[in-house]
């Protein structure tokens, strides 16, 4: 186990500068031509946000008791946007870099890894628009803030995780870029993102338990708008959910990844 | 020999691919096959046509300063074999070791973003080759000088004509001295002018003791070049010894095709 940390640690060390590279790259090719350019980041979340707060909260009546409902979407947008944006650019990574998988020897981790890691910048961008939202909103901010980080990070483990799963089935299987398209779509309604959790049947609200996404997001709404710490089994499941998807994602990919170049 | 003097150790190495059949799987003809039992032996003896062995069973050693060329008719495997003591590639069997940093020059421009600029492109592809950001700082001033891009450091690599583009990465990949040196048919590069001037640098590169692998369907700089050749036939050795005997054989072979 210590070697296995070890060779983690080497390898980070020696591909850091790729890895500063590819995902500086990313930010240079996404905003080229582009008159506004990283502004983007800020406003895109915030006109998603408008747009889907006009259509729930006067078209469909919805409110949520106690707090407000822009800070409400607001903060299951920020997290869910991450997770669907990575989750999409690891799958294709390794895919799209075939002609460097060929060329030369990079690991082949790093493909993921650095599109959640560009993601994960953006997401850092676009809590200026949450914070704003937060703040104008005065729905203000409380020591418990500090907590939040400790979701982040299982955010990204688990997107991570996602990541390698799906981009080492969409090697051997392109059809599954298809097949995460409407899956990413489902996702999207099973995630009480714009809806309240309690008008789901009780019946069924065991299902929308097992989404790890439910708990990121349970955590950090615990925190922005009822400013509470969360439960000790909040902690637990993000913590269960994103270490064992990691886990599982790095060993699928682990396991397969020198069989890549045979399917380019 | 001294055991150190050995740089690269290629032990009975093997490489499988297979043609096409792998290279898409189809949802309908999969469930077919399952219940097709006749068809499941068919595609039982299809799957063993399919297999190409790019690679059967090659050995041989490398010694520190040895320039190896290695010749063959299209398809005999050259490529391949590289690929494989480059990494790139995990043989199907056998074992491989190599002592020292290699420099894989097989295809060169790995990387390059189109839409970047070539200040960026340099610094992307110098990663790629697994530079450190402090050794690209450095030699910035000799890649753009040699390779001739002054004027265009800040024009995105689209807008480059191909030869320029190819200038550009010859210029990269060549700036380390590295311990081992793999080379696979790059010396046409651009025009003459810039032709001569890698040729030079590959040259000046070979004989700073360098150990060089080295591919090209040229005899004339097979000879020139290298001390040892490997002769690749259908992924078998035919022959491996002394440059001259061994071009001597292949061309009598290529001949009499």
């Amino acid at each position: 186990m210590t070697n296995f940390i070890k060779n983690i640690s080497y390898s980070l060390k020696k591909y850091k500068f790729l890895m500063c590279q590819l995902v500086s790259r990313d930010f240079k090719v996404k905003y080229k031509r582009s008159a506004l350019g990283i502004v983007w980041s800020l406003l895109y979340p915030l006109l998603t946000m408008s747009v889907m707060a006009l259509v729930f909260s006067h078209m469909f009546k919805m409110s949520l008791p106690g707090v407000n409902y822009l800070v409400y979407l607001m903060s299951g947008l920020v997290i869910f946007n991450y997770f669907s944006e990575a989750s999409n650019l690891a799958m294709s990574s390794v895919v799209g870099n075939f002609s460097l998988i060929n060329k030369v020897y990079i690991p082949k981790y790093i493909f993921p890894l650095s599109k959640c890691l560009f993601v994960g910048i953006n997401f850092l961008l676009t809590l200026i628009p949450l914070y704003a939202i937060i703040f104008l909103t005065g729905t203000g901010v409380n020591i418990y803030h500090l907590l939040l980080p400790f979701a982040f990070i299982c955010l990204f483990m688990f997107t991570l995780g996602m990541g390698f799963i799906l981009s080492t089935i969409s090697v051997f299987l392109r059809d599954m870029f298809y097949i995460y398209g409407v899956m990413i779509t489902l996702w999207t309604y099973m995630t009480p993102i714009m809806y309240d959790f309690a008008m789901i049947p009780e019946q069924l609200q065991f299902i929308f338990k097992l989404n790890p996404l439910f708990w990121i997001i349970y955590f950090v709404r615990d925190i922005i708008l009822y400013n509470q710490v969360p439960g000790l089994n909040v902690w637990v499941y993000c913590i269960v959910f994103s270490v064992g998807f990691l886990l599982i994602g790095m060993i699928i990919f682990k396991k397969n990844q020198d069989k890549f170049i045979y399917y380019v | 020999m001294d055991k150190k003097d050995i740089m690269i150790k290629v032990e009975n190495i093997s490489m499988r691919f297979n043609l096409g059949i792998e290279k898409g799987f189809s949802l309908k003809q999969g469930f077919i096959n399952f219940f097709d039992f006749k068809k499941r032996k068919e595609n039982k003896n299809l799957k063993k046509k399919n297999e190409f062995w790019a690679l059967k069973d090659v050995t041989f050693e490398v010694n520190k300063g040895e320039v190896i060329g290695f010749i063959g008719s299209n398809g005999a495997g050259k490529s391949t074999l590289l690929k494989v003591v480059a990494g790139v590639m995990k043989p199907t069997k056998g074992k491989i070791e190599a002592y020292g940093n290699i420099c894989p020059m097989i295809e060169l421009g790995a990387g390059f973003d189109p839409q970047l600029t070539a200040r960026e492109n340099i610094y992307l592809n110098g990663a790629v080759l697994g530079y450190s950001k402090e050794l690209i700082n450095s030699k910035f001033e000799e890649i753009v000088e040699f390779s001739e891009l002054r004027d265009f450091l800040d024009v995105p690599i689209q807008n480059f004509s191909s030869g320029m583009t190819a200038r550009l990465a010859f210029s990269i990949a060549t700036i380390v001295d590295p311990e081992i040196l793999i080379v696979d048919e790059i010396l046409s590069v651009g025009d003459i002018a810039f032709q001569k001037k890698s040729l030079a640098k590959m040259m000046e590169m070979i004989k700073g003791g360098t150990t060089v692998l080295f591919v090209s369907h040229s005899l004339t700089q097979i000879k020139e070049l290298c001390d040892k050749a490997v002769w690749l036939e259908h992924g078998v050795v035919q022959d491996i010894g002394d440059c001259k005997e061994i071009c001597k054989k292949y061309e009598k072979f290529a001949n009499s095709k």
